[in-house]
């Protein structure tokens, strides 16, 4: 049998705080953003409405962490075309996903982007490979980024 | 017609002849590029956005106030920079008090957002500011015949309420550009899905992008002619490490609409750097010979 989980609606607070993270508020559960998610089409463990339902009821133990299925979201935005309540799901995914990192449990890997842009301006860092292709297509060198304001806007430094 | 570009990370380090091919077929048009320094990483949608919201509008509204400064609409070439500055633009349109909290963080390096550009892909440019019926005037050498098997991907048109580019469901602006210079544009099943690079379980995103390779092949398309560098990421040097994993063969070249664009423009395939793709086109490698 199944074990039955406990109700915390304290949880709506929470996800509130977070930038769109109260559209969670508005879902009514029709499950119009489920047919289209092609998460969902390749993996039945994924699936938009249930991950709404678990934030509705506060299910935070089971989407907030490192083995959450919101981390295979793909990003496409097609439930945020298919809500008739403008819930847009993915968003409030991104802010689960910013609950969870903010709690310290993003999966490996998902802070090194942050990291690098933070650190380096940028995602995808130059090489030298890089500086030969912009020669041989004739484009500028690639110029520094102003980490420091970077710094400055984030981290106040 | 003169706009800012922000070519991004990828574009200008990983994949630098997309924007080559941008900068050369805009030359060809006419389309004056007014390049601003100082820009940093967009930031990244999916693991920028994921890490802090707050962050990613506030680093986001920093770049667009560069460009504000020049008084000129930004143009972008990547889905992905596209995504993140069109919705950080529009959110800080429509929220004043998000626009002052952000703001209150660009203070501190004696910047300002304003709002006064618009963020746009740079091939809603070509429709809405060029004009398609134009671009078969600057073609020399149509690429007849050539049956590309077009792949939107996700973030030049959805969510539709901000992207404002096209139908999401029913898209028309790559097949229209392709028909412009000699193209036949193919759609398939899987035309319209997502390449699957933001999801962290592989075993998900391996299958999407098999079953559109798999369909492209199924469509007798000489290639897939696709708008994203992520994207291009996945089904270039991707259907190599899934071709080993999985033990198949696909065999697509995959090509970035303002190459074949360039091609048309009579640019040799050098010039837009073909010849660095994975899997290499030997229709139009030899297209210059």
């Amino acid at each position: 049998m199944q074990e039955k989980r406990k109700i915390d609606f304290g949880f709506r607070n929470k996800l509130n705080a977070v930038a769109e993270g109260f559209r969670h508020n508005y879902c009514y559960q029709c499950g119009a953003c489920v047919a289209d998610c092609p998460s969902h089409n390749y993996s039945e463990n994924f699936n938009p409405r249930l991950i709404l339902l678990k934030a509705i009821l506060g299910f935070e133990d089971e989407l907030v962490q490192a083995g959450s299925e919101i981390w295979n979201c793909t990003n496409c935005y097609t439930c945020a075309e298919r809500c008739p309540q403008d819930v847009r799901p993915v968003d409030v995914i991104i802010a689960l996903k910013n609950l969870c990192i903010k709690s310290g449990k993003a999966p490996e890997g998902v802070e090194r982007v942050a990291e690098s842009v933070i650190s380096f301006g940028i995602t995808t860092k130059a090489t030298t490979l890089t500086d030969r292709w912009r020669q041989e297509l004739r484009l500028a060198a690639i110029k520094e980024y102003p980490v420091d304001e970077l710094k400055k806007i984030i981290k106040g430094e | 017609m003169k706009y800012t570009p922000f070519f991004g990370c990828m574009m200008t380090t990983k994949y630098p002849w997309f924007e080559a091919a941008v900068r050369r077929t805009f030359d060809k048009m006419g389309i004056e590029l007014v390049d601003r320094d100082g820009f940093t990483c967009c930031p990244d949608p999916i693991y920028f956005q994921a890490h802090d919201k707050m962050e990613w509008y506030t680093i986001a509204a920093r770049n667009i106030s560069l460009a504000e400064e020049a008084g000129y609409d930004i143009i972008t070439t990547c889905s992905g920079c596209t995504a993140t500055l069109s919705e950080v633009n529009l959110a800080l349109k429509e929220d004043a008090a998000l626009r002052a909290e952000i703001n209150d963080r660009l203070k501190r390096i004696g910047r300002q957002y304003k709002g006064t550009v618009n963020v746009r892909h740079a091939v809603t440019v070509l429709r809405d500011d060029f004009g398609m019926e134009r671009i078969a005037g600057t073609v020399t050498r149509p690429l007849t015949g050539l049956k590309v098997a077009v792949h939107y991907g996700c973030h030049l048109l959805k969510p539709s309420r901000v992207m404002r580019v096209d139908d999401p469901d029913r898209p028309t602006i790559l097949d229209n550009l392709l028909k412009a210079i000699g193209c036949e544009p193919i759609h398939h099943d899987k035309t319209l899905l997502c390449c699957g690079r933001a999801c962290m379980d592989n075993s998900i995103s391996d299958q999407m992008v098999i079953d559109i390779l798999e369909d492209v092949v199924g469509s007798g398309a000489d290639c897939m002619g696709l708008i994203c560098p992520t994207c291009f990421d996945e089904f270039d040097t991707g259907q190599i490490l899934l071709g080993r994993k999985y033990k198949k063969s696909f065999n697509i070249p995959v090509v970035y609409a303002f190459q074949l664009l360039g091609l048309a423009q009579g640019l040799a395939p050098q010039e837009v750097g073909l010849q660095h793709h994975k899997v290499k086109m030997d229709k139009l490698l030899n297209i210059g010979a």
